[in-house]
């Protein structure tokens, strides 16, 4: 692989509770070369909001972040907040969820893509305000130049997510991160959202990191996928490997979950049996244990390593199960067949 | 006028001719007159028969909700017939309403907002019986427990507060506490939108257990064209207060003839990374127009790639065009979305 703009290694974060110490993030490592697209799958809580906001550092101080993030070879971990600002929108660039707290409703469209322009580098007010347009015409956005005048509020969701992506591609990052760009969005609009964010990459060269649980978005636009599950990372591959081959239960549990709208199937769905664990005091052992049917004694008392699974074409695939191999050449979502909880109770109140 | 697809060998269990809910909104200031009219369903006409589920499909602000709240009179119906077994609803007394509510529930979205945070698991669901009369202290307790076990829940749960519980659990309970009163049809408002993939999947292979087990017809209203596949017998599409086209799934699915529907179909992502690199995208322009102010004739066409000048002037009745397949629209096409 070319230099990549990414290189993530080891990357802990972990947040001090009551309860003791939360590992949200354990050891995540990944590379990302230009106009790359990572897909980061995983439920609720498994620690991939966490992922894209340590990346960018914008994580509370009460964070506490181990390990490496390097972006164009500049180190992000432990950066002094004065030269974060610096990297912030030049170097890499987010874009979150929901478009309508992301924009400040008390100014211009106009006002805040100028203002992104001119923050890095001198740049005359004219010269931003014809960036500025030719962003919003880039992103999608009809008839920009009167959308410069418009507030955020005269503008649909789909229309700001739009914006966001201008400000965002406004000074050429090297990393966009994306989390949960369309889940507040209707499914027309995520189509020509998805469209506007995939010509910005292709402008701007950039890498993108798409954090998201729909794994529909992710078949999609991503180049590889990682897959997280309380906290760390189970499963990681080429987007063919993974959908096709997965090599992990868990991976298969989500697979088999989501129905398709292109074939019918009487088949039921494949359904995960119990909770994900909280990530208070990891015990040891594979955390996915106790939901997955083919558990032996191993599996509870040692955690697997993220290893190599042989593939055919030689890509990095990579797995966090003891039985990778096996699992990796059985039909996907086979294994949960039959692996249904008859009654389910109350989570013990421990916290 | 419209002609949906109504089978004549059946009677439908639910049938509802030309609904039409509007909204007043009222200006802040008092005594001003109200100044604009939401107009969220505008002569919906379907026919749910008993022991199908009916999905009922669209973007936000289509009026797929307001129609669901419009079958258990939660949204007053502004004109149009909604007849159960035979019975209208429409103008129906509160307290006759109530006695036909026992066989016409509903389960919300939010796992979280639909229980009360302080009661117990069992006293919610048992509180439909209550409110019927029908709760007795020796029989009551078994039923609960019976609802619970229903929907692979454990019984011993029962004095639990709802706090104790999962998303998925949640879900669940809301699905108990409309049981409870073993109704003919259940309206599903949305019911696995709030969760998490894996869990989303246990209810869903829970509900059509349930259907299997009870013969209960179910109204489906999600916007995932996905899971509604997956649980629909057939397939209602709305766009802003007007069902566009109904089908049977297969048919609607693999042959969608109105533009709408085959948008909405080539805009849904699939979870299969080759078929999504050969899908050619209908990108729709724009947005949905405000529903206080639609576009005259078809209002889908100022987004419609087909739009001509009868789309502006004449609105398209929904039209049997064979098969039970009901389209409105000028120029209807079958097409096969990939």
């Amino acid at each position: 692989m070319a230099q990549p703009v990414v290189s993530v290694k080891g990357l802990e974060v972990s947040f001090a509770t009551e309860g003791g110490m939360l590992n949200a993030v354990r050891g995540l490592t990944f590379e990302l070369a230009e106009q790359e697209v990572l897909g980061i799958v995983g439920e609720s809580g498994s620690g991939k909001s966490v992922t894209a906001l340590a990346l960018i550092g914008l994580l509370p101080k009460t964070a506490v972040v181990k390990g490496s993030v390097e972006i164009d070879g500049e180190e992000i971990v432990g950066r002094a907040e004065k030269d974060m600002y610096k990297m912030r929108g030049s170097k890499i660039a987010m874009i979150f969820q929901d478009p309508m707290t992301s924009l400040n409703p008390v100014y211009t469209i106009g006002w805040q893509i100028i203002e992104a322009v001119r923050s890095h580098g001198k740049v005359s007010k004219d010269e931003a305000k014809v960036r500025a347009i030719e962003l919003l015409r880039l992103s999608g956005i009809p008839r920009p130049e009167a959308a410069l005048d418009s507030y955020p509020h005269e503008f649909s969701g789909g229309m700001r997510q739009r914006v966001v992506i201008a400000i965002a591609m406004a000074n050429s990052p090297r990393v966009m991160l994306a989390d949960e760009p369309t889940t507040a969005l209707d499914v027309t609009v995520q189509a020509q959202v998805l469209l506007s964010l995939q010509s910005a990459l292709e402008k701007t060269k950039a890498a993108l990191v798409l954090v998201t649980h729909d794994l529909g978005v992710v078949a999609g636009m991503a180049n590889r996928v990682i897959v997280m599950y309380a906290g760390r990372v189970v499963e990681f591959a080429n987007v063919d490997e993974l959908f096709y081959r997965p090599s992990m239960p868990y991976t298969h549990g989500l697979l088999g979950a989501i129905p398709s709208h292109a074939e019918d199937s009487d088949e039921r769905l494949s359904q995960i049996p119990g909770a994900p664990p909280t990530m208070l005091n990891h015990a040891g052992g594979c955390p996915f244990a106790p939901r997955c049917p083919l558990a032996q004694d191993v599996c509870r008392s040692t955690e697997p390593a993220l290893e190599p699974v042989a593939t055919a074409d030689g890509s990095v695939h990579l797995s966090a199960c003891h039985f990778r191999d096996e699992v990796s050449s059985m039909p996907v979502a086979s294994m949960f067949k039959g692996a249904e909880q008859i009654l389910e109770g109350a989570e013990d109140s421990g916290h | 006028m419209a002609t949906d697809s109504t089978d004549t060998t059946r009677s439908p269990v639910l049938s509802v001719r030309d609904l039409v809910v509007h909204f007043q909104k009222k200006s802040s200031l008092p005594f001003a007159k109200p100044t604009s009219v939401v107009h969220a369903v505008c002569g919906s006409s379907f026919d749910l028969f008993p022991g199908e589920t009916l999905g009922l499909v669209g973007e936000s602000g289509c009026g797929k909700t307001t129609t669901g709240r419009a079958m258990l009179q939660l949204a007053e119906p502004t004109s149009g017939s909604i007849k159960f077994d035979g019975q209208e609803l429409v103008g129906l007394s509160r307290k006759e309403m109530g006695e036909i509510r026992q066989n016409l529930q509903i389960v919300f979205q939010d796992p979280f907002g639909s229980l009360d945070p302080k009661m117990t698991v069992g006293q919610s669901i048992a509180e439909p019986l209550a409110i019927h009369g029908r709760w007795t202290d020796e029989e009551g307790p078994g039923l609960v427990a019976e609802a619970m076990r229903h929907v692979g829940l454990d019984p011993k749960f029962a004095s639990r507060f709802p706090n104790e519980f999962s998303g998925g659990q949640r879900q669940r309970i809301g699905i108990a506490r409309a049981l409870i009163l073993n109704p003919k049809v259940l309206i599903l408002d949305e019911p696995v939108s709030a969760l998490d993939v894996s869990v989303q999947a246990g209810v869903i292979n829970l509900l059509a257990d349930l259907q299997e087990k009870f013969g209960i017809a179910y109204l489906m209203i999600a916007h995932d064209l996905s899971v509604v596949r997956h649980v629909s017998d057939r397939v209602a599409v709305m766009y802003l207060g007007r069902i566009v086209e109904i089908a049977d799934k297969v048919d609607l699915y693999s042959a969608p003839q109105h533009p709408y529907t085959q948008a909405l179909l080539s805009a849904a992502p699939l979870a299969d990374p080759k078929a999504e690199r050969q899908r050619k995208r209908i990108i729709l322009e724009g947005d949905v127009p405000s529903p206080t102010n639609p576009p005259s004739g078809c209002r889908f066409r100022t987004r419609c790639p087909k739009a001509q000048d009868i789309c502006a002037n004449e609105i398209p009745d929904l039209i049997d065009r064979g098969q039970n397949h009901a389209v409105a629209c000028h120029f209807p096409e079958a097409m096969k979305i990939i």
